[in-house]
């Protein structure tokens, strides 16, 4: 009896790891529906609203794939998924890419879905306005230290030759109360969300708001875009390739106008904390930075735009070489 | 007692270093998921100083944290001991408090008070006191009957009595648990850094993960652990030394 249960406890972890082994091994080619985990950036909301559209409305499944969207957050990273293999897409910013990229993972861009990035600064008009960046100077601005505003905030200045001691940065943490209370001028938002509900607030007290936009002062950061493995590129090029068009023509169907109602209801299922009110500008908003204009087709990459990120990041040091991120770019779209 | 603390943490410290490596060269993942020993000691090279200083800032608000939580889980404790209306009271009131998590109440925290010193102060001490309390409160409320029964018998039992003997036959549970409380001081104070301050080890945590660094998190666990080891070795010989000088 002891010696059949001795036996037990050294066979049983060995056919564990077989058969871990062999599923591995027999990867995607012996599953009939592929299944496979795609990792958000951020929590279940309006940004969202096309991956969200995707999953409930089959996008995934009428082509043969199985596919899990995983809500993200501050704590998870998608690259790092897709090289531990709990991943197969996933959604990064374009500084975790180039980060990554500086490290060597094994990254590689499939499609960008923000063509503006939403991170933006609030500010009350009434107060003043931002035409040029040197009208930056002056005001206290926030900034979240260590994160993608502080190095945008300081490529603006340092563009426009603003010295440090010219302008006043005030750390930024998730309480808005010292731009309530008019204590910083400028405060980084995503515009497409806090900001919605930011604006909401003022206006409702009598406020006028304005919104910086980097991109409009000459500075184009890349901000969230879908990333997969190189791996999971070369051995399954078919499949990047169905997931791909499939995500995308998710966006495309949950941005029209037409579906509007339908995405609304949708986002609202999962983000039960924003009044509806919000959620309807917050798609009105997320549209205008995804697909800017007619012409732009969703998941476009904007080439130039990832090389200015690159250099964006060698200037402030952020990585010791050139990456050549052009490389890791794909472009399933044209 | 000093250098074994140290260098039992250095063990465990090198440890996870090389399991965390071993992971790395294994299943040959890149330097930005685990980064490689040639990153690690250049980050630790550049960053190592600022860190340190950062951690005596914390620790300096951990200090004072878990003195605080100190005077105030015996307090409670002592009141709490009593099997009177108010001493369940007071423990139901002190039990009850602790039931929130304190990352929850840390935002309301920061909001009121701002993101200075009294704010991790108040964090740090509010994840150390519990435990204590619980101590205090086991301590305290354990009869030493051998010796409470003459002083009771003759009448000459007072609280302050009552307490110094408690205290003085569990000296060394005493000053154990004051020891490990350290942990928890530290823990605290980091969270409340993590969450909202700016300033501390905590806060250079999070900057190094917004930049996906995990480089400089090593190196800030690394004086973490080294300073939690010098501080609560030097706890566990003031320990010590009034044990031996009070006992004999």
């Amino acid at each position: 009896m002891g010696g059949k249960l001795i036996k037990l406890i050294y066979t049983l972890p060995a056919v564990i790891l077989i058969s871990l082994f062999i599923k591995t091994e027999n990867g995607f080619a012996a599953q009939k529906s592929v299944q496979m985990n795609y990792r958000l950036k951020w929590l279940f909301n309006a940004s969202v609203v096309g991956d969200l559209y995707a999953d409930a409305n089959g996008f995934f499944k009428t082509r043969g794939l199985d596919v899990t969207v995983k809500e993200g957050g501050p704590e998870r990273d998608a690259i790092r998924e897709l090289e531990l293999g709990y991943a197969h897409f996933g959604v990064a910013s374009a500084d975790q890419v180039i980060r990554a990229l500086s490290k060597g993972a094994p990254v590689v861009v499939i499609a960008q879905l923000f063509q503006i990035n939403p991170l933006q600064w609030i500010h009350r008009t009434e107060k003043f306005n931002i035409q040029q960046i040197r009208d930056l100077k002056g005001k206290v601005i926030g900034v979240t230290y260590g994160g993608n505003d502080e190095t945008i905030m300081r490529t603006l200045l340092a563009k426009e030759k603003i010295a440090d001691n010219e302008v006043t940065l005030f750390s930024v943490r998730y309480d808005y109360t010292p731009f309530y209370q008019d204590k910083v001028d400028l405060w980084p938002v995503y515009r497409n969300s806090q900001g919605i509900t930011i604006a909401s607030k003022l206006r409702a007290s009598g406020e006028e708001i304005g919104y910086v936009n980097p991109a409009e002062l000459g500075v184009q950061f890349v901000a969230n875009s879908i990333v997969t493995s190189k791996k999971m590129l070369m051995d399954h090029p078919e499949i990047v390739k169905t997931f791909i068009r499939a995500l995308l023509a998710a966006w495309e169907e949950s941005l029209d106008p037409a579906n509007r109602e339908k995405s609304l209801t949708l986002v609202g299922k999962f983000d039960k904390d924003t009044p509806r009110v919000h959620l309807e500008e917050q798609l009105a908003v997320t549209r205008s930075l995804v697909k800017p204009s007619l012409k732009i087709k969703i998941g476009s990459i904007d080439t130039q735009a990832w090389k200015q990120t690159e250099r964006i990041m060698l200037d402030q040091k952020l990585i010791p070489e050139r990456v050549h991120v052009e490389r890791a770019l794909k472009h399933y779209i044209r | 007692m000093l250098l074994r603390r140290i260098y039992q943490f250095l063990i465990i410290y090198l440890l996870g270093l090389f399991l965390l490596l071993v992971i790395k060269y294994a299943l040959n993942l890149s330097d930005y998921v685990i980064p490689g020993p040639v990153e690690i000691w250049e980050t630790c090279r550049e960053t190592l100083p600022r860190y340190f200083s950062d951690v005596m800032d914390t620790l300096s608000v951990a200090i004072i944290g878990q003195f605080i939580s100190i005077v105030l889980a015996i307090s409670i404790g002592v009141i709490g001991r009593q099997a009177t209306w108010f001493g369940s009271f007071v423990k139901v009131a002190a039990y009850n408090f602790q039931a929130y998590p304190i990352v929850a109440i840390a935002p309301i925290v920061f909001i009121l008070l701002g993101d200075g010193f009294i704010s991790r102060l108040l964090i740090a001490a509010m994840i150390c006191y519990f435990p204590l309390l619980l101590s205090v409160v086991g301590i305290m409320s354990e009869p030493i009957s051998d010796i409470e029964h003459f002083y009771r018998i003759t009448g000459r039992m007072r609280w302050q009595l009552e307490v110094k003997i408690r205290a003085f036959e569990n000296l060394s549970k005493l000053t154990t648990v004051i020891a490990g409380s350290a942990t928890l001081a530290m823990a605290g104070t980091i969270v409340a850094e993590f969450i909202a301050a700016n300033a501390g080890i905590g806060y250079s945590i999070r900057i190094a993960l917004y930049q996906s660094n995990l480089s400089k998190i090593l190196v800030a666990l690394f004086t973490i652990g080294v300073s939690l080891s010098v501080y609560q070795g030097m706890l566990e010989m003031a320990g010590y030394m009034i044990n031996k000088r009070w006992k004999g």
